[in-house]
């Protein structure tokens, strides 16, 4: 190497040196990163709640029925054209940024083998509703074409499900500084705090809600963001409207830290744009998050032509993780099959219903002050009765009876 | 051993700086890098209580952290950089706002430089800047010091030409 290239590589590496020690973050972060930190509970007080579980067993868990601990979930929806709408399920769905980075599954703190303790049992709701049996789950209206008659079940496919455990997701019912960090973040000011919401929120251009757990049906925490009239659309030529939604999301810092899958529906001028979420399930890959409908939900953002009009998703919450032994796919198949809602009265006969696929997917159990995404297999099936198509859905805990409350 | 660990507050409040300019020469917006930043520091707090310091120095933990939450990012968000860089009307990542409040960085043209570069070479200007030593950086990138010495220096002249190909 020459000496005049020699010099030159030494001054860039003084430039470099220069470069990396007065490269710093904005004024303020450190101290807005540490406080953040602060607010999170360490590892060691999440390690001795998950203690204490074993011992004190479901505690704030409302009081199940033993008969009910192996309720299987079943919701008959008429697809036709609203299968996967989501239209009914209005927002509860979600984003974390900074504030819950380990809120999207993958990233959870784990703790031992069932260390939550017993998990709360799925509910069953009063019989006679005409969908059969329905959790305490979230639920959506029912869509319209749904299909309310008995049916008979049959199973024909293959359960791809190999694994023995997979984790059970905890998080602590926020509080009202939770929320206040969370809008602080996003550069909203406080209110006011209405009942029902653990505050109101404004920024320039939009205004944001912001709520706790809902029981039943259960919701997880979930912001809501209204825009202003005044907030401009997305300039970007060429952009479907995923994208547009997606780069709405990232200039309010509230892109999806979790994995997803996006759909869109609506009418042209009234578009809803879904991310839909998933956790990641060691030994099975994706599972998506459903609703007691078996419907994927996620975040959700509606637009107006190219102007994001509502954004909803999870307020941020730390998510501790914790494995539990599922139940096998041949017990799952079996619960299935038994969950057939009860000959109706009327002496309609039953339509056979041919269950087809299956796949692992997450459902929100709330639980007062604490709550759970557990896992669930769900079933579904294709029929036609009176040339109109439906799809039965069947929702079966995947978590072992054994390690139910 | 806990006595072998400082407290974390020192860590963060020495390394928070450091950490922040790697990613910052990785991605292309200082919002990014916050994000970025704020996870590594959130996954080492939590991971603080198995961080064993026979093992490996504090430095070298930090980087590592950052390193895959960098990577993770690239991962995660390959898709909308893409999708950025084909919007029209879409501001360059400089003249993104929150990059405005970035006050301190000088050598924003160098590090855009550094940017470019593969990635295996970027890492090893980037850790070693950082204020790394070849051995640490050999052992972050899988290699020995001498590779890591030979990765350095190659992609120390690939810079050099980049930054004289831009001048020229």
């Amino acid at each position: 190497m020459s000496e005049p290239e020699e010099l030159e590589l030494q001054a860039l590496q003084r430039q470099l040196d220069d470069a990396f020690e007065t490269t710093r973050p904005r004024p303020g972060f450190e101290d807005d990163l540490w406080l953040r930190m602060q607010s999170r509970r360490p590892f060691t007080t999440r390690l001795g709640d998950a203690i204490a579980g074993l011992v004190a067993g479901i505690r704030a868990v409302p009081a199940v029925p033993l008969a009910s601990v192996a309720a299987v979930l079943v919701v008959l929806l008429g697809v036709g054209l609203f299968s996967l709408s989501g239209l009914g399920r209005g927002g509860a769905s979600g984003t974390e940024r900074q504030l819950s980075l380990n809120a999207g599954g993958a990233a959870a703190v784990p703790t031992s083998a069932g260390s939550f303790g017993r998990l709360p049992s799925p509910v069953l709701a009063p019989a006679g509703a005409s969908q059969g049996p329905q959790l305490s789950l979230p639920a959506p209206a029912p869509a319209a074409g749904t299909y309310a008659g008995p049916v008979t079940l049959t199973w024909a496919g293959q359960v791809n499900v190999s694994i023995g455990t997979a984790p059970v997701f905890r998080y602590s019912e926020p509080s009202t500084d939770s929320a206040d960090q969370f809008a602080a973040s996003l550069g909203a000011a406080l209110e006011r705090r209405p009942a029902g919401l653990l505050g109101l929120y404004t920024a320039s251009d939009y205004t944001l809600s912001v709520r706790g757990t809902v029981q039943a049906p259960a919701q997880e925490p979930a912001y809501f963001i209204l825009t202003a009239p005044s907030l401009p659309g997305v300039s970007a030529a060429g952009a479907q409207p995923a994208d547009i939604a997606e780069l709405f999301l990232a200039e309010h810092s509230l892109a999806p830290q979790w994995p997803y899958t996006t759909t869109v529906d609506g009418p042209a001028d009234q578009l809803r744009v879904h991310f839909l979420r998933q956790f990641e399930t060691p030994g099975y890959g994706l599972a998506h998050l459903v609703d007691s409908g078996g419907n994927g939900y996620g975040l959700e953002v509606d637009l107006n032509g190219n102007r994001p009009v509502l954004a909803s998703g999870p307020l941020p919450v730390s998510l501790d993780s914790a494995p539990y032994p599922i139940i096998s796919p041949d017990q799952a198949v079996r619960d299935a099959l038994a969950s057939s809602p009860p000959p109706s009265a009327d002496g309609v006969p039953p339509v056979k219903v041919q269950l087809t696929s299956a796949e692992l997917v997450y459902v929100l159990v709330a639980a007062g002050d604490h709550s759970f995404y557990e896992p669930a297999f769900l079933f579904s099936g294709s029929f036609q009765v009176n040339g109109v198509q439906y799809v039965k859905r069947v929702l079966v805990p995947a978590v072992d009876p054994s390690q139910r409350g | 051993m806990l006595a072998d660990r400082p407290p974390f507050e020192d860590l963060y409040r020495e390394y928070l700086g450091r950490i922040y300019a790697y990613v910052r020469s990785q991605v292309g917006t200082s919002a990014d890098a916050e994000d970025i930043t704020a996870q590594v520091f959130m996954n080492a707090y939590q991971a603080y209580a198995r961080f064993e310091a026979r093992n490996t120095t504090p430095a070298a933990w930090l980087f590592r952290i950052a390193r895959n939450a960098t990577l993770d990012h690239f991962r995660a968000h390959g898709r909308r950089e893409r999708l950025r860089r084909t919007i029209e009307h879409q501001p360059q990542a400089e003249e993104d706002p929150a990059s405005e409040a970035e006050e301190r960085i000088r050598y924003r043209a160098l590090l855009g430089h550094v940017a470019l570069l593969p990635e295996r070479q970027r890492d090893a200007i980037s850790l070693r800047h950082s204020g790394l030593t070849f051995e640490e950086v050999g052992t972050l990138m899988s290699c020995s010091e001498d590779a890591a010495k030979m990765l350095y220096h190659r992609a120390l002249k690939a810079l050099k030409d980049s930054v004289q190909k831009e001048g020229a």
